[in-house]
């Protein structure tokens, strides 16, 4: 009885922060593998520079997503990433990883476009794919100026959270269906599989976070 | 003093009289040379309405070893007919470059990328007749200037002319048809630098289907 509360205790204390950096890294190794491992035929018709400038795009893309994820990650603080980094430490890489997100994500649009040239954008409905990126990139950029500039824009606490949450979190959404949608290397098998799974765990992540937190605040009920 | 006043009465009269006819006559001769502003009436052979949902610029090119079909969804034609007067028919097509359809949009926007049509800076494709000749079996040759990416070419289009009937389903109309085959060489045409040609992905001839339908009153 005693050694398993001993077992118990040591498994509540800590992962240990060499396995997580370990699995994010392996996260992020094999989802910045995907466009060498899947290549998109549009690289066929790309030659020198403009094929070097495209998978540097797509890579900075994946680059955007990996960092999107580990962005939610670190607003929902697991309890796993808390005892092995500090709260404030998150909250400081969670700041900067933002800025980190938005620069990603211009670079991923200039190295795309820039190849099948700037007068050729892909703007039209048959280009919805490509015309949700530009959204997601807009929310995006809005999401982390107002984070930035929260306080010389006088903005409430209260009302700039009550906004930055969801628009986070749909951020990630207009993500994950411009990805599936935009590029053939998540058209089928593994990496579309993969990204489907990371999503689902990411959001069902979030909402057992938005539950425990809901019982932590509601109040409790006593009994006369 | 008194009797000069209706004399120059008189002679301003005459004087705008004057005036308002030249102005007449420039007006009526404005309105008589109008038409000529209009294309249909360069040619006195019959004109024909295109029935532009019936009536395609199809496209078809080799891709390794498969064949990738196209059209351009946007195009204007103009056709005036009369196989009695060729000299006084022709035709014109206008074709809108960024309606190209392959049904893969990627596809699409790379055929409209500097690597083929540049369509940023060339939007549209012409096909202007200068000339038709009867070759017999129904087939009349349109000969006339083609303009790709800014560049003239000449061209004969070989059009089967299908024949004039009533329409069978527009009352008071009459339907004429026509269709036509050719092979351009796109290299010709500086439509790519011929490197996915030599790479052995894309072809470089392609096989260009146009199918008129056209509707004139009887």
């Amino acid at each position: 009885m005693q050694q398993t509360d001993i077992h118990r205790s040591r498994s509540k204390k800590s992962i240990g922060k060499v396995p997580i950096l370990g699995g994010i890294s392996l996260f992020a190794a094999a989802t910045l593998s995907i466009p060498f491992i899947y290549p998109t035929e549009t690289l066929w018709y790309k030659v020198g520079l403009d094929k070097i400038m495209l998978q540097a795009g797509q890579f900075a893309g994946l680059l955007t997503l990996i960092l999107l994820v580990l962005q939610v990650l670190l607003a929902l603080r697991p309890q796993f990433l808390e005892r092995a980094f500090a709260g404030a430490t998150l909250m400081r890489w969670h700041r900067a990883n933002g800025v980190l997100i938005a620069a990603s994500a211009i670079s991923h649009v200039f190295l795309v476009l820039a190849p099948e040239g700037l007068a050729n954008l892909p703007v039209g409905w048959r280009y919805w794919p490509e015309m949700l990126g530009a959204v997601t990139l807009c929310s995006l950029l809005i999401t982390v100026a107002l984070s930035r500039y929260r306080t010389p824009l006088k903005l409430n606490y209260q009302r700039w959270r009550t906004v930055h949450r969801p628009l986070g979190y749909l951020i990630v959404l207009l993500l994950t269906f411009h990805v599936l949608f935009v590029s053939e290397s998540f058209a089928a098998g593994l990496p579309r599989i993969g990204l489907l799974a990371v999503i689902i765990l990411l959001f069902f992540g979030a909402a057992l976070a938005w539950i425990r937190r809901g019982r932590k605040t509601s109040p409790k009920k006593t009994t006369i | 003093m008194d009797s000069a006043w209706p004399q120059n009465v008189t002679e301003e009269n005459n004087y705008l009289m004057e005036e308002s006819m030249q102005y007449f006559r420039l007006l009526f001769l404005s309105f008589a040379l109008l038409p000529l502003l209009v294309p249909e009436a360069w040619a006195s052979a019959r004109t024909w309405d295109v029935d532009a949902v019936h009536s395609n610029v199809y496209f078809s090119i080799d891709h390794i070893y498969s064949k990738v079909h196209g059209r351009f969804k946007q195009v204007q034609t103009q056709i005036a007919f009369d196989p009695k007067q060729l000299d006084q028919s022709r035709f014109a097509f206008t074709i809108k470059v960024d309606s190209v359809d392959t049904g893969e949009p990627k596809r699409d926007k790379h055929l409209l990328s500097p690597d083929f049509f540049d369509s940023g800076k060339f939007d549209l494709i012409t096909f202007t007749s200068t000339s038709i000749t009867d070759s017999g079996n129904g087939v009349y040759n349109v000969a006339g200037t083609l303009n790709v990416k800014g560049e003239t070419h000449n061209l004969v289009l070989p059009l089967t002319f299908n024949g004039i009937k009533d329409h069978p389903a527009a009352k008071g109309k009459e339907v004429i048809g026509f269709n036509g085959q050719v092979t351009l060489d796109r290299l010709a045409l500086n439509v790519g630098s011929g490197k996915f040609y030599k790479m052995g992905l894309i072809g470089k001839n392609v096989d260009v289907l146009v199918t008129i339908e056209a509707l004139a009153g009887k």
